[in-house]
């Protein structure tokens, strides 16, 4: 997408969690904010739609039945590099939180967390892509 | 047999573990008890809607609290040398009731029969069925008048079905169903309801059903005595609504309802109902019916209505209504008169055709309309009549499911956010999700409750549990000062009224009367009313508050948050009453500063020295116990004088308490007769006489110090350590309980929280429990604060009889604060 799309268009969102709560509470909030949300409760659904169609923003749970945070992370980034990728989990641990971040995590929460904050942290995604900082500029990216 | 017995005699006079094991043990406990409410509260506090949490959350957060909670009595069962088998008894009792409700056993259909409907709201949805659970809410939370009746629960539905195998046939006979052969699936059908029909009622239902019936038609005769049998199914009138594929049975006589509860739970098997529940994905476990009786309602008027109506227009609801009963226009075999009026109050009328419904009556259909709607958060479609008295009775509501929130509405959601004015933004907290819009009433006083007006948005500079009492007619809360795990937090929730604290700003940016828009989801506050913000809510798919997660949170924490062990000098006070885990640690807490005292009482010689009196000129009942270097005195004398003190701390807090003259003696009478409701005692605490006294403890090292003391009705703790090490210094005061009502109470913790922030406390106040910790401040100003909370503890007894108004709190802090500068020599602030 280039910028002058993303200028025009709300950002996409794509949301993973096992637990349909967390979709369920995450749809109408990030939905509020401006943005286009797709949530599955599925990895492999959500794989399959990540190769079919481009998201700027993949919000996904760390263990999940089948594939689990940290493929769904790759897969996301392999398929667009510029796609910010935010892991929330449960069971936050540094171990966790360092290796989503080696994987090229934009950012790493931890549950319970507030909708606010969540929201905050697409918003700085946000920021970020209409400034046109492109992946690389933060040296995060695969090499 | 010697053996025999020296394993007894070992039992029974264990070899005593030295003092300072059992002290730890001591502190301990304490640290756990704190950490046990700390927990509490932030379970409450995800009610609020404004965190995202999920089942792991929820089973992570009961098993560590469990965890807490069985440590806790292990640790008292060491400082009390293993007496206290029962407390584990009930930490079993509560534990397996959370854990059947985690695991949707038993615990979902309780264990009643029968059902009255003061006791159903929709936290009892699984033993009620969403039907009467909506009822229940109506009577209960929103004081709209509904039917008398009562609700035969899902539990009786099991237990009828089980009993000559019914539930497995139809259960078998579905997962044997190809999924084809509709001839089929009619046969079953038929075979079902024919054998429920023929079946007899397990032993005691009947009598229970009959005896509760009895009591409700007593004194009734005629038509009066009718009842109305209705289907009350799970997931009926929820996320489905099941609308007329179950039975509802009218008019039925008294002997009758045995026959007319068969008929309505064997319409949980006709084979519409049957296709209904396959299309939208039931399976057959989640099959469970319960039954609502009412009383018949004789109708003059009566229909239905619908509080949102897009496709007449925006801002309308539409109500369809005719003479006499609701049936024949639900059914639609009556011919109806709509009526169209507007959302927003006084409701106006934009047209009525030949409706029988008057615009008095409109108006007060579409005032009553619209609360359930606000309490939902989704549009609703009520059936409702008028009696011939003029009385409106709701009869049933469910949620009206429109599609998802499309592009429209989000594009109006963004211009109208866009175009609107901010008043503020990104400030406060938010205590109840959701949006709001309404005029403006600020509160200050009391007088400022009596006349609330019906849909203002209360603004107020503190939260307040007093505001419980305008929850109903308040659309939103903003308060300026207040945390969202205060009590006014958890009446918010309770209603579901949109709830923004600690905001700041409000009462100087707001004024009186002014309309706003309140959007806690954005801590946000918008001039004007934005009907865009309140319609993107009410089309939002579920409202949170419904779905299962915080359904199971409100069910776990009725066994956790309540405290039901109020008085540690009432009969009741014993480990076998406890019911939730609050009087599990409440006790603990009483027992172990019992246990240190006899302890230390009876081997104290021992091990080190043997309690004693602290001889003081103010009665503090206070026993004095040295743990090393605490004391200069000859180690056989029962009593201690302040100037034999040598322990750091307790030098100071009682020259605090000697000199500050702020020892109120004279007694203060007690209105007990105020308002304590269910809600406001979870964190209320002892309610011990005023003048007991009772022996308060004190621990003292030489720069250590651990002071126990209920003093009248409350109860202060202070561990402390003051030293030359600025990092080891530390203060640690909590403050509780009280014997009169709930608001006064929290007058006084306010006003104890205030003071102690004066003095740079950290503070957190959990109702009238009040934390305050202050560390590494070196020697000299943690003296003087020590010296301040002997002043505090004085003045603050007996404080809250005398908080009249919320005046009185920012006074007692003033007169206290300068009292407390000549004790203090000078500014406490250096």
């Amino acid at each position: 997408m280039s910028e002058s799309t993303l200028q025009a268009d709300r950002l996409r969102i794509l949301v993973l969690d096992d637990e349909p709560i967390v979709c369920k509470r995450l749809k109408p909030a990030f939905q509020k904010a401006g943005y286009e949300v797709e949530t599955f409760t599925d990895s492999a659904q959500a794989l399959a739609r990540l190769h079919e169609t481009r998201f700027d923003i993949v919000v996904t749970d760390l263990k999940m039945e089948g594939a689990d945070g940290m493929q769904v992370l790759s897969s996301a980034l392999e398929a667009s590099p510029r796609t910010r990728v935010i892991v929330i989990t449960g069971f936050a641990t540094l171990e966790t939180a360092k290796e989503s971040f080696r994987k090229g995590a934009f950012d790493f929460v931890a549950k319970p967390f507030k909708l606010g904050d969540i929201v905050e942290c697409v918003k700085r995604i946000e920021g970020e892509l209409r400034e046109g900082h492109g992946r690389t500029d933060r040296g995060v990216g695969p090499a | 047999m010697f053996r025999f017995l020296k394993n007894v005699f070992a039992f029974r006079q264990p070899r005593p573990l030295p003092f300072a094991v059992l002290f730890t043990k001591f502190q301990h406990i304490l640290e756990r008890n704190n950490s046990i409410l700390g927990l509490m509260a932030d379970m409450g506090d995800k009610l609020g809607g404004e965190y995202v949490f999920d089942r792991r959350y929820i089973e992570q957060a009961t098993e560590q609290l469990g965890d807490q909670v069985f440590k806790l009595i292990s640790d008292l069962s060491v400082l009390a040398q293993c007496r206290h088998v029962e407390l584990f008894v009930a930490f079993e009792r509560i534990r397996h009731l959370l854990w059947q409700e985690l695991s949707g056993q038993t615990a979902v259909t309780g264990e009643r029969y029968v059902l009255g409907l003061d006791e159903v709201g929709y936290d009892q949805v699984d033993q009620a069925g969403g039907k009467m659970a909506h009822v229940g809410d109506l009577r209960n939370r929103l004081g709209l008048a509904a039917p008398d009746g009562f609700v035969i629960t899902t539990k009786a539905f099991f237990d009828f079905m089980r009993q000559d195998g019914l539930l497995e046939m139809a259960r078998d006979g579905i997962a044997a169903w190809d999924g084809r052969d509709e001839k089929g699936l009619d046969e079953l059908a038929a075979e079902m309801r024919r054998r429920i029909l023929e079946a007899p009622l397990p032993r005691g239902l009947a009598r229970e059903v009959t005896a509760r019936a009895d009591r409700l038609l007593s004194g009734r005769r005629g038509p009066q005595s009718l009842l109305a049998v209705r289907s009350s199914a799970w997931h009926e009138d929820g996320d489905s609504s099941f609308a007329g594929q179950y039975a509802t049975v009218l008019d039925v006589p008294r002997d009758g309802i045995i026959d007319a509860y068969r008929a309505v739970v064997a319409s949980a098997y006709s084979a519409t109902a049957w296709r209904y529940r396959l299309l939208r994905g039931y399976r057959e476990h989640e099959v469970g019916m319960a039954v609502g009786c009412q009383l018949m309602v004789s109708g003059a008027v009566s229909g239905v209505l619908h509080t949102y109506a897009p496709q007449v227009d925006e801002g309308v609801m539409v109500a369809d209504a005719a003479r006499g009963a609701c049936r024949p226009v639900v059914d639609g075999s009556a011919p109806a008169q709509t009526v169209v009026m507007e959302r927003d109050e006084p409701y106006r009328i934009r047209s009525n055709g030949d409706s029988p419904l008057d615009a008095a009556l409109a108006r007060e259909l579409a005032g009553a309309a619209m609360a359930i709607e606000r309490y939902y958060k989704r549009p609703q479609d009520i059936e409702w009549t008028f009696d011939a008295e003029g009385v409106l009775h709701i009869l049933q509501t469910r949620p009206l499911r429109f599609r998802p929130a499309g592009e429209s509405a989000r594009d109006d959601l963004d211009a109208a956010s866009r175009d609107a004015e901010v008043i503020f933004a990104g400030r406060g907290l938010a205590a109840q999700r959701g949006v709001a819009s309404g005029p403006v009433r600020m509160v200050r006083t009391d007088a400022d409750l009596e006349d609330f007006p019906s849909g203002a948005i209360l603004v107020a500079r503190h939260t307040s549990p007093r505001y419980s009492r305008v929850m109903r007619k308040a659309r939103g809360i903003i308060t300026d000062v207040g945390s969202p795990t205060g009590h006014m937090a958890t009446i918010a929730r309770e209603f579901r009224v949109p709830a923004l604290v600690n905001a700041g700003v409000a009462t100087a940016l707001l004024r009186d009367g002014e309309e706003i828009t309140l959007d806690t989801t954005r801590c946000a506050v918008y001039r004007g009313r934005i009907p865009a913000l309140d319609r993107f809510e009410l089309t939002e798919e579920d409202a949170f508050e419904d779905s299962y997660e915080y359904r199971l949170m409100r069910r776990l924490l009725k066994h956790i948050a309540p405290l039901n062990l109020v008085d540690p000098h009432g009969e009741n006070f014993l480990p076998s009453a406890c019911r939730t885990y609050h009087d599990i640690t409440r006790y603990i807490h009483e027992s172990a500063v019992n246990e240190l005292i006899s302890l230390s009482e009876r081997q104290g010689a021992a091990c080190m020295s043997s309690p004693r009196r602290l001889q003081t000129s103010i009665p503090l009942g206070l026993v004095l116990v040295d743990a090393g270097g605490g004391v200069e005195c000859p180690g056989d004398t029962g009593a201690v004088y302040p100037e034999q003190i040598v322990s750091l701390p307790m030098r100071e807090f009682l020259a605090g308490i000697d000199s500050c003259g702020m020892w109120c003696t004279e007694p203060v009478s007690v209105d007990l007769g105020s308002f304590m409701s269910s809600v406001t005692r979870t964190f209320s605490n002892s309610m011990s006489s005023p003048r007991a006294v009772g022996r308060n403890l004190a621990v003292v090292l030489r720069n250590y110090m651990n002071v126990h003391l209920r003093l009248g009705y409350h109860f202060n703790i202070i561990d402390a350590y003051l030293g030359d090490t600025v990092n080891d210094n530390y203060i640690y005061f909590r403050f509780m309980g009280g014997v009169t009502d709930f608001i006064r109470r929290s007058r006084r913790a306010k006003f104890v929280a205030e003071v102690l922030e004066r003095f740079d406390f950290r503070v957190e106040i959990h109702g009238d429990l009040v934390v305050g910790r202050v560390k590494k401040l070196d020697s000299a100003r943690m003296s003087r604060r020590l010296r301040m909370l002997g002043g505090l503890v004085g003045y603050a007894r007996q404080l809250d009889a005398r908080m009249h108004s919320e005046r009185d709190v920012s006074r007692h802090v003033r007169t206290f604060i300068d009292a407390m500068g000549a004790v203090i020599g000078g500014e406490h602030d250096e």
